[in-house]
């Protein structure tokens, strides 16, 4: 009898499930060879490509999603893009799961149980989103009532660059607060100070790839996170064949696995590393004369331990190399380095050499496993005056600024800011910024950084300073370090909105939860940002139907406030945002819908009704430019900065930072104090002229070596969408593309000699202790990290969000363990970052 | 007459998970469960060597549309389930599968059941079985819901999106179906729904680092001949006799 699906499933049915699969192979049906056939016709989805853009990581990539019948289904870069190449990184794909997650929320909420804290159940209630507005603008109209408006804060958390105008840059403005704040302190903002403080460009670098003979990936993982990561993956095989790609991180990243040279650098050393690499790059003569310029006669003078005559030396683009030398470098051997590093000094060398040798067609690429620690700044410093070191500083194949793209302002706001909101000014924010040991001196200006993860620290110190707090798209209470006090302090806000896709952790102390749109799927913007030598304008707009009762945060929710508002007696917000004209027919909106589309085309229109013709992408109307999806500058140009065009104090690439010099002593004046007692209330440890130049400053850390023996490396995952996307199946299921991990799991590395030591096996559970708190999770013995480390992912953990990132959302009981449960709060003062990075916390592995 | 294949250039590929992240979205492929991965396109993930001499080594996977394949003749079904095309493709056709796993069983990349050594890259399958009890997609049929009143059930976000999955990518199917049903096994099809229309498969049109080629080996103007021709090269388990059509060249990593 020929075997066929219908007979064999009658059989199967007839005596009860008679399955191949465990059957005696003589019992099996006896099988043949090939069979070749040609297949039935078969064709791809019909749908259509719209345009959109990425927002899972600060890259912010022009994409398009695939929407077959209202439905998002796949995601692929936008082919236009000269930044991503049409591709997205994995991220990407997980956009569609995350939009239909079903434990997004669908209406707005309200909590029943006044309690609140950490597991304690809000009791949440499904109500309108009328009555919720009116619950809020209730709230803000009794602040203003009571001559309180400063008592308003607004913490925003991811947000569009344009759209960010209309909350951010409007609401507290026009209702009366100082107290608004960004998320970016709790990123990377620490990073920003090596280019900052020497070149005078305080903001994420860019990088040659295509053109790159040497790229170094410090403290970062840019195939994984950080920045332009489809770009990095795009160039990194090239790289690879035809330069050297040296990986600095004290974990085998995805950089360092591939990589020629993989320096597994004790955490916090950064700035050793860097020096002695300076070292060699002098003493050897490596250095790039056209930057960076040469000694008068010629003869290298450069000599281990000895000082050199300042006037012996001429720079041509660089201020500050022999006093630079002279302070720190003279004394950096690689054999001295070794001692604080534990790399061998002849890797220093080999490596050293190598950066020479490509100059300067070398991209350091400084991320910040450098720069996010209590001492961050002088180690972000050291390793970008690298590049300088090398010339590779707007030069092909080398370490660029920033590119742009012309945007549309909005109308000003400041005919509608009333003497109560004008009287707000003089009210200090919260955030500590500018307190004599609290620098935060973004842009080399004291005070002007925000603090973010000192926010809660204020809000516990004076717990009236804030009565409603509205929080977007953010979650506080997992992404800041030692999250307990953010716990406290929104326990003890009488009355918090948040505006979220998820019951998040901070969610869990909302009083009233306004339900956001997933707005790379959904919500309508404008997203700039550059990469590959290119700036960019993406659009970001609805590719499908939206499924549920949710509003974008940033333009229909605060119309819908606004008009609120304006019924309760306060109408300038309102009446602002009613101003707004299309650029096109000069139409004013009359609705929350219009009011983000014509916001959306404000944005935008320099792009595509340029009143002169535009250098970058042709783009035929606003139609066209939703069609396209965007909009790409022109190609880059080389040496911005040179011909002593640097935005420093000497105009010049900044060995010795007059920048900083300048900026701290503004500080310590303001304080009446020296600088010196600046930084040592600060925690750094330089003093004197030394502070002025980028240096090795040794890790500070929390907790003794003899009590917490192993020093915590945190690191990003690639399939994080900032804290986001742990709720979705697939990146459980792909969690092991994240070297050492575990698909489904949250496990701790520790290399197996520490596991001998300890009697600890994979798979074992493990209490992970800091001074901080701590955490319950697997532990894996992995080669990947050195001796005396662990090292643990940041994404899982979560308490709360949905019931694939949490174990037991009813519960609050975490799948695995948030890191920042055991990082301690600590700030890098010089920018206001939070610390992360560096091995500022040890801790102590038991079995749990 | 082709012979496609593929190719893997472990150089180029830095192991970031688009491939597989766009295979799943492309074919519909459920979340795993009992052992079996749905996952067409996985990786070998090894860490090799003691701390500091380590190395990482990430080797994408999937159907290598062996030219001799195994799963075929351990078909016991007439006419096959799992049959080649002229083209050299391995293909399924689900009206025909009785879901005896023999070619499961058959194929020197897949296991009856995976184990946890597959969470961590250390075995995986390409051939996995759906069920015969239950839903072809359970993640999509519960009804059970979070917070009542104010999230939604899975299958009331199917509903509401309008298809058996909400991203659900709805091919024209030929024998393979957009979702398989309880019963049957799966594997990659080549995106045969595709590239017999003259798409490249998703895995390869999704690859940043363009380490995948696919086309025609027998060709000798094709990318694939050409770089086969060019560059050493190796298949997995070369010994089996199978003669895989998907090949790998390079190096993942550059201290190896």
């Amino acid at each position: 009898m020929k075997l066929t699906r219908r007979n064999f499933i009658q059989a199967s049915a007839g005596s009860g499930g008679l399955l191949m699969l465990g059957m005696p192979v003589a019992a099996q049906p006896v099988t043949n060879a090939m069979a070749l056939r040609k297949g039935k016709p078969a064709a791809a989805a019909k749908g259509e490509w719209v345009s959109t853009a990425c927002q899972g990581c600060t890259q912010w990539c022009a994409i398009q999603i695939f929407v077959q019948d209202g439905r998002a289904v796949r995601v692929r870069g936008n082919p236009a893009s000269k930044t991503n190449h049409g591709y997205v990184c994995p991220r990407g794909h997980l956009i569609p799961q995350q939009t239909y997650d079903p434990d997004r929320i669908k209406v707005p909420m309200k909590r029943t149980n006044a309690q609140k804290g950490r597991g304690i159940d809000p009791k949440f209630v499904p109500i309108s989103w009328d009555e919720a507005l009116d619950i809020v603008a209730d709230k803000m109209m009794e602040l203003r009532k009571n001559n309180e408006a400063h008592k308003l804060a607004y913490i925003r958390g991811r947000y569009s660059p344009t759209s960010t105008d209309l909350l951010y840059g409007t609401v507290p403005k026009i209702f009366g607060t100082t107290n608004y704040f960004s998320h970016s302190a709790i990123c990377a903002e620490a990073e920003k100070m090596g280019p900052g403080l020497t070149q005078g460009f305080f903001g994420y670098r860019d990088y040659d790839l295509a053109n790159t003979q040497c790229l170094v990936t410090w403290g970062t993982d840019p195939l994984a996170s950080n920045r332009e990561v489809p770009n990095t993956i795009h160039r990194f095989g090239e790289i690879l064949a035809r330069g050297t790609v040296i990986a600095v991180d004290p974990r085998l990243s995805n950089s360092a696995a591939k990589a020629h040279e993989w320096l597994p650098i004790k955490p916090g050393t950064d700035g050793a590393l860097a020096g002695a690499i300076a070292h060699v790059l002098l003493t050897q003569g490596l250095w790039n004369k056209e930057f960076v310029g040469d000694f008068k006669d010629g003869k290298n003078l450069f000599v281990a331990g000895k000082t050199v005559d300042e006037a012996a030396f001429v720079e041509k683009e660089t201020s500050g190399l022999v006093k630079w030398w002279n302070l720190e470098l003279k004394d950096r051997t690689p054999a001295w380095a070794e001692k604080e590093t534990l790399i061998p000094a002849a890797q220093t060398i080999r490596v050293a050499r190598a950066m020479g040798k490509a100059a300067p067609k070398v991209a350091v690429w400084m991320g910040p496993g450098v720069a996010m620690n209590p001492r961050g700044t002088y180690a972000a410093m050291a390793v970008h005056a690298l590049n300088g070191l090398v010339g590779s500083i707007d030069v092909e194949g080398g370490t660029l600024q920033s590119s742009s793209v012309p945007v549309g302002k909005f109308p000003s706001a400041d005919a509608y800011v009333d003497d109560i909101a004008k009287a707000a000014s003089k009210h200090k924010k919260i955030d500590g910024r500018g307190a004599k040991d609290m620098p935060a001196m973004m842009g080399a200006k004291p005070g002007s950084g925000v603090v973010t993860n000192n926010i809660a620290n204020g809000m516990l110190k004076d717990p009236g300073a804030v009565k409603v707090l509205i929080s977007t798209w953010s979650n506080f209470n997992f992404s800041c370090t030692d999250p307990s006090r953010w716990d406290k302090a929104l326990t003890a806000v009488p009355f918090f909105v948040h505006l979220v896709t998820n019951a998040s952790e901070m969610t869990q102390f909302a009083d009233i939860v306004l339900p956001a749109t997933h707005n790379t799927s959904e919500g309508f913007s404008i997203v700039t940002n550059m990469g590959n030598l290119h700036g960019y304008a993406t659009i970001q707009q609805p590719v499908g139907k939206r499924l549920w009762d949710v509003k974008q945060e940033e333009t229909e929710v605060v119309w819908l406030l606004a008009e609120k508002l304006k019924a309760k007696g306060f109408p300038n917000l309102f009446d602002y945002y009613a101003s707004f004209k299309d650029p096109e027919n000069g139409k004013t909106p009359t609705n929350e819908r219009e009011f983000t589309e014509i916001a959306a085309k404000i944005s935008s229109a320099p792009m595509w009704m340029p009143k002169e013709p535009l250098k970058g992408d042709k783009i035929e109307g606003w139609a066209d430019f939703r069609k396209k999806g965007m909009y790409s500058g022109a190609k880059y140009s080389f040496k911005k900065g040179w011909g002593g065009r640097f935005n420093t104090a000497t105009k010049k690439f900044e060995f010795f930072s007059e920048t900083l010099k300048k900026g701290l002593t503004e500080h310590a004046t303001k304080h009446q104090t020296t600088t010196d007692d600046i930084l040592n209330v600060s925690g750094y440890v330089a003093r004197g002229e030394l502070a002025f130049v980028p240096h090795y400053e040794p890790p500070k850390r929390h907790g003794s070596v003899s009590e917490y023996p192993f020093t915590f490396i945190d690191y990003k995952s690639r399939l994080n969408r900032e804290g986001r996307s742990q709720n979705l199946p697939w990146y459980q299921e792909f969690k092991k593309v994240d070297p050492g991990d575990v698909a489904w799991d949250d496990v701790l590395k520790m290399n197996p000699a520490d596991g001998a030591k300890l009697k600890l096996k994979s798979g074992d559970t493990v209490r992970v202790t800091s001074m901080a708190g701590s955490i319950v999770t697997k532990l894996k013995l992995w080669e990947g990290v050195r001796p005396g480390t662990v090292a643990k992912c940041y994404g899982q953990g979560h308490w709360a969000y949905g019931r694939v990132a949490a174990k037991d959302y009813a519960k609050a009981t975490p799948r695995g363990g948030n890191n920042n449960e055991i990082l301690v709060d600590d700030y890098d003062r010089l920018s206001g970052a939070t610390a992360r990075n560096g091995g500022f916390t040890g801790v102590k592995i038991q079995k749990a | 007459m082709a012979r496609l294949g593929m190719v893997i250039d472990l150089r180029r590929c830095v192991g970031c998970g688009n491939c597989a992240l766009a295979c799943k979205a492309e074919n519909n492929t459920r979340t795993r469960a009992g052992g079996q991965s749905f996952n067409w396109a996985d990786f070998i993930i090894k860490t090799e060597g003691k701390f500091p001499k380590v190395t990482q080594t990430v080797i994408p996977v999937s159907c290598n549309h062996c030219t001799d394949a195994p799963c075929v003749k351990a078909c016991p079904v007439t006419p096959k389930a799992m049959y080649k095309t002229p083209e050299g493709i391995t293909l399924h056709d689900n009206a025909l599968c009785i879901g005896c796993r023999s070619c499961q069983m058959a194929c020197p990349y897949s296991q009856v059941e995976l184990t946890d050594a597959s969470l961590s890259g250390e075995t995986y399958s390409v051939i996995s079985f759906n069920a015969r009890e239950g839903d072809a997609q359970p993640q999509w049929t519960s009804t059970s819901v979070m917070l009542a009143g104010i999230t939604s059930s899975a299958a009331e976000t199917a509903k509401a999106a309008g298809a058996a999955t909400p991203a659900m990518n709805q091919f024209e199917a030929g024998d393979v179906q957009p979702i398989r049903k309880a019963g049957i096994v799966e594997k990659c099809t080549f995106c045969y729904h595709r590239t017999s229309n003259g798409l490249q498969p998703a895995c390869v049109e999704a690859c940043p680092a363009k380490a995948r080629i696919f086309g025609d080996q027998d060709d000798p103007n094709s990318e694939i001949a050409k770089v086969l021709k060019a560059e050493k090269s190796f298949r997995l388990q070369e010994k089996k006799g199978t003669k895989p059509n998907v090949h790998y060249v390079g190096k993942y990593s550059a201290r190896v």
